[in-house]
């Protein structure tokens, strides 16, 4: 069981550099202000509220910050006010977070009607404005150290409690306790060794972060006069300057100066732990550097689009395109050396297993991969525009206008806040022509959607007619070439058909050229002119589609046809034995060698290089000479 | 509905706090109702009279009745200072604090939301890295440190703003008048910008960021939109959450103008109950806080009304279920 609770507790906590630095500056912080605190008696020979000195005194001799305006020394109030402000912060938020979690743990071991009425409770507490309820109950339960600890701490509960609760409730997710209470384990050893264990690193979290709340307010409530008048605190020097009208004098800079610091330092000392802890707590908060989007270096090229202008008509001409996933372990081939063309007005089918690579060839093809995926190699044209696709900037400006493409996933490629008729309008702007509106309704009639249904939200349509839909947007400023990454996936197989039939359909009457991606090897064949089979990355076979569906020549291109029943007669599924290969662990010779029925020793020794043998097909095994050997 | 019965309970549970305190409280409660100079000295008597002109010698629950319909009418009790109903105290002062608070969340939501939006956008770059270390630094100093030192610099050394209060003197009129209102909210306006803006700052940087992996974007961009493009479309789904954040950030901004009001002398509800506090003047502490929690309720609940709209999806399923 690797989703056992204790051993996500088991797992090691290794803290990112971010976190090690911060953390570190924070501890930093957090231990000159506790020194301060603690060794306040021996660093100033003066008493905090004792008159030790003339009013007003300037910084120097034996009052190193002064005296205010009664004559007490203000350095002395610093370091005791260090006490009182830490005091009342860690007493108020270890005690709220017990609360807290003893209101979490008992919401979910008792679930039903207690668990509702206790996290109403929670809801309630957390829907009053804080610093406004602990005014009025200080106003209340008057002026004293404890009274400010009982305050905070019976305001501060309720946001630890939720924090807690969700914790409570995936603990409760992975069944041990529901299993140990069903098997009448005591509930003190239920919550004592499956709840508990998991939750005490959000805890130490917690009280940090609570602490860090409890600071500012304890310091908002003093600077109110809510403070207790005998322990000043950092807040409570402020509020005696603010009615003594410090800003006014020059005492300002040793009477408001000091404190509003301190409290700053400790403030963010005590964010910075927390931070540190939390992600300690909690390794899974920790996202690595996810996918950026629209990276300003792409963005400022973009400025020059360099589009170069060839003769070739061809729709797509792509030429050794190789991209890697860069990992800590070095880089993992996901495309290596395609050479792919489509002509205009035809359909090519590209078909492989999922892993194979196809989408990141899309993706690349049209700039749009992200990291950690990197374009190591390729280049070609698209609609006779030279493309360089290790550069995104040369492919950026043909997005939408040379090149429609409708991404995997595309029933999500709208989106969900936008009617689909402004998305289309949105698409046929991108090309500056005139009447983008009428370009778009034109499209979307053409795509077979009702003029009704053009003003709904994507959410509102069926899975058939949002492609429809992004087909449209895709191909509304009429490019030449139309990559569609798995058109049909997710639809029903009727209308799988009607897609495929609108996309021949456009193909013939708009003369696009077409690469359509897939795994269904039957359901491109219905449609596509050629096929390209993808296996490990490489493109292993490549013909006409009636020459490769009659009469495979590669192993894997016939594994890949009997793995799907025919749609009439025996049904019966074979899959291709073996596993998908390992792309970071590629054999040595043939990727498919591992797998294939007709292994030959030379398979392991050298890669079967992709070959011209006959009528444009292009096939990569050694056995390719042996055709007519392999034919059914 | 399920949402109104919360928000009902909510407020009842606060109308009921107001009301049990006082009564709670260690002492008498005869003392919260007079100023704290006359409360040592007020004689038996007079102490049984005031209790039964308050209906205070009355059951708990009758007292509660009262309380529930005196506050259906309004009825606030009177000041113990002023001698003045507390409700008409609460209406000359409730204005400022609207203006304080409202322009504050306005502008606290459109530099928070346009500076976390860019900065989720490009996470991890430099500007990113900048503004959330300048975000961490302004919400770890307290608001009456970061308004002192406003004060300090801008009214005393520099003598650009009048020190305290919120209005020019008598007199003054049209675009004078507007002028000086102006100058005297500028300093109080900046410090609880600085001080709220923190969190909205935050949930539009982790909503974008959470925008940034979705699949619609791809889609964009491969309808060919551009930088700027795409992200319109981001942040018009970026926009939820902070919607939400915004409005629950009125709790917290109402609690900042407590201080705030405080540290300019700015007239308006906050300053009120820290004078309050200091001439422990009760029934006008609970008065205030009471209508300051309510308009905090009344907040929270016109965001959980508002979110269906935004949000076409949520609008969808709602509707279906009604």
């Amino acid at each position: 069981m690797t989703s056992h609770p204790t051993n996500v507790n088991r797992r090691r906590r290794d803290l990112s550099p971010t976190a090690r630095v911060l953390g570190g500056i924070g501890v930093a912080l957090l231990g000159l202000v506790i020194a301060a605190a603690v060794f306040a008696p021996r660093l100033t020979p003066y008493s905090p509220r004792e008159r030790s000195g003339l009013p007003y005194l300037r910084p120097g001799g034996s009052h190193l910050l002064g005296t205010n305006d009664i004559g007490q020394d203000l350095f002395s109030q610093l370091l005791h006010g260090a006490r009182v402000s830490l005091t009342v912060a860690a007493i108020s938020a270890a005690i709220a977070v017990v609360l807290g979690l003893a209101v979490a743990v008992l919401a979910g071991y008792r679930r039903g009607r207690a668990e509702s009425a206790l996290m109403g409770i929670v809801d309630i507490t957390l829907a009053f404005p804080f610093l406004v309820l602990v005014v009025v109950l200080s106003t209340f339960l008057g002026r004293s150290v404890a009274a400010m600890v009982l305050v905070l701490s019976s305001v501060l509960w309720a946001r630890p409690a939720r924090v807690f609760r969700s914790q409570v409730l995936k603990v409760i997710e992975y069944g041990h306790m529901t299993t140990a209470q069903a098997m009448g384990v005591s509930p003190i050893r239920i919550v004592g060794v499956h709840l508990l264990p998991r939750l005490v690193p959000i805890a130490v979290a917690q009280i940090v972060r609570v602490a860090n709340i409890a600071v500012l307010i304890e310091a908002a409530l003093a600077f109110l006069g809510l403070g207790d008048v005998g322990r000043i605190s950092w807040g409570g020097m402020l509020y005696f300057a603010n009615t003594h009208n410090a800003v006014l004098t020059d005492a300002w800079l040793w009477w408001i100066v000091p404190p509003g610091l301190a409290l700053t330092v400790t403030i963010v000392g005590l964010a910075l732990l927390g931070y540190a802890i939390e992600e300690w707590a909690d390794p899974r908060l920790v996202t690595g550097a996810g996918p950026v989007i629209g990276r300003r270096a792409s963005a400022r090229r973009l400025a020059s689009p360099e589009v170069t202008v060839t003769s070739d008509t061809r729709a797509l001409v792509l030429t050794d395109l190789s991209v890697v996933y860069r990992s800590p372990h070095g880089d993992v081939p996901a495309v290596s050396d395609v050479d792919l063309d489509v002509a205009t007005g035809r359909i090519v089918g590209l078909v492989g297993e999922s892993g194979s690579g196809k989408s990141t060839l899309a993706l690349a093809l049209l700039g749009l991969h992200r990291p950690p995926a990197r374009v190591v190699s390729g280049q070609g044209s698209i609609a006779g525009h030279a493309v360089a696709l290790t550069r995104r900037a040369t492919v950026e400006p043909l997005r939408g206008r040379a090149v429609g493409f409708v991404p995997q996933n595309a029933m999500s490629s709208l989106n969900p806040a936008y009617r689909v008729l402004r998305q289309v309008i949105e698409a046929a702007e991108v090309s500056g022509l005139d009447d983008a509106s009428g370009r778009a309704a034109e499209m979307l009639e053409r795509v077979q959607i009702p003029p009704a249904r053009w003003s709904a939200f994507p959410h509102e349509l069926s899975g058939g007619m949002r492609q429809r839909v992004a087909i449209a947007a895709a191909l509304v400023n009429r490019p030449s070439l139309l990559v569609a990454d798995e058109p049909t996936s997710g639809l029903d197989v009727t209308t799988q058909l009607t897609i495929l039939e609108l996309l021949a359909d456009l193909n013939r009457s708009l003369g696009l050229g077409v690469l359509l991606i897939s795994h269904d090897l039957p359901m491109l064949a219905r449609v596509a002119d050629e096929i390209a089979v993808m296996y490990a990355g490489r493109i292993v076979e490549h013909g006409p589609t009636r020459l490769i569906i009659d009469n495979p020549s590669h192993p894997y291109t016939r594994g890949l046809l009997q793995s799907f029943p025919p749609l009439r007669g025996p049904r019966e599924l074979r899959g291709i034995p073996g596993d998908p290969p390992d792309l970071r662990a590629l054999p040595v010779g043939c990727s498919f060698a591992p797998r294939c029925a007709f292994v030959h020793d030379r398979c392991h020794t050298a890669r079967p290089e992709l070959a011209v043998v006959t009528d444009n097909r292009r096939v990569a095994c050694v056995l390719s000479d042996a055709v007519p050997e392999l034919s059914r | 509905m399920f949402t109104l019965a919360r928000y009902a309970l909510v407020t009842l549970v606060a109308i009921t706090l107001n009301f049990a305190l006082p009564r709670m409280a260690p002492g008498n409660v005869v003392d919260y109702l007079l100023p704290p100079e006359v409360a040592g000295s007020v004689s038996e008597a007079d102490r049984q009279g005031l209790l039964r002109q308050f209906q205070l010698d009355k059951s708990v629950a009758h007292q509660y009745g009262v309380y529930l319909s005196n506050l259906s009418r309004g009825d606030l009790m009177v000041s113990a200072r002023y001698g003045r109903p507390v409700r008409d105290l609460l209406l000359e002062r409730v204005g400022w604090t609207v203006l304080l608070v409202g322009s504050a969340l306005l502008i606290a939501t459109v530099i928070g939301v346009s500076l976390g939006f860019r900065s989720g956008w490009r996470r991890g770059g430099a500007r990113d890295v900048g503004a959330l270390g300048a975000v961490l630094l302004a919400d770890s100093t307290p608001p009456f440190f970061v308004g002192s030192m406003l004060l300090l610099v801008f009214s005393v050394k520099l003598g650009w703003v009048p020190t305290f209060g919120a209005r020019p003197w008598e007199g003054a009129s049209g675009l004078a008048l507007a002028g000086g209102i102006l100058q005297r909210l500028v300093l109080p306006l900046v410090t609880l910008v600085i001080a709220s803006v923190g969190p909205v700052f935050l949930v539009a940087r982790s909503a974008m960021i959470s925008e940034t992996r979705e699949d619609y974007l791809l889609g964009a961009q491969a309808r060919g939109l551009k930088g700027r493009q795409v992200r319109r479309h981001a942040q018009r789904n970026a926009m939820l959450p902070v919607s939400t954040v915004v409005l629950v950030s009125i709790g917290s901004m109402v609690g900042g103008a407590t201080v705030v009001e405080t540290v300019f002398s700015y007239p308006g509800l906050g300053r009120l109950m820290y004078e309050s506090i200091v001439a422990r003047d009760y029934p006008v502490i609970q008065g205030a806080a009471l209508l300051l929690v309510l308009s905090v309720v009344a907040a929270n609940f016109v965001n959980d009304l508002l979110y269906p709209l935004l949000d076409p999806r949520v609008r969808r399923s709602r509707s279906a279920s009604q």
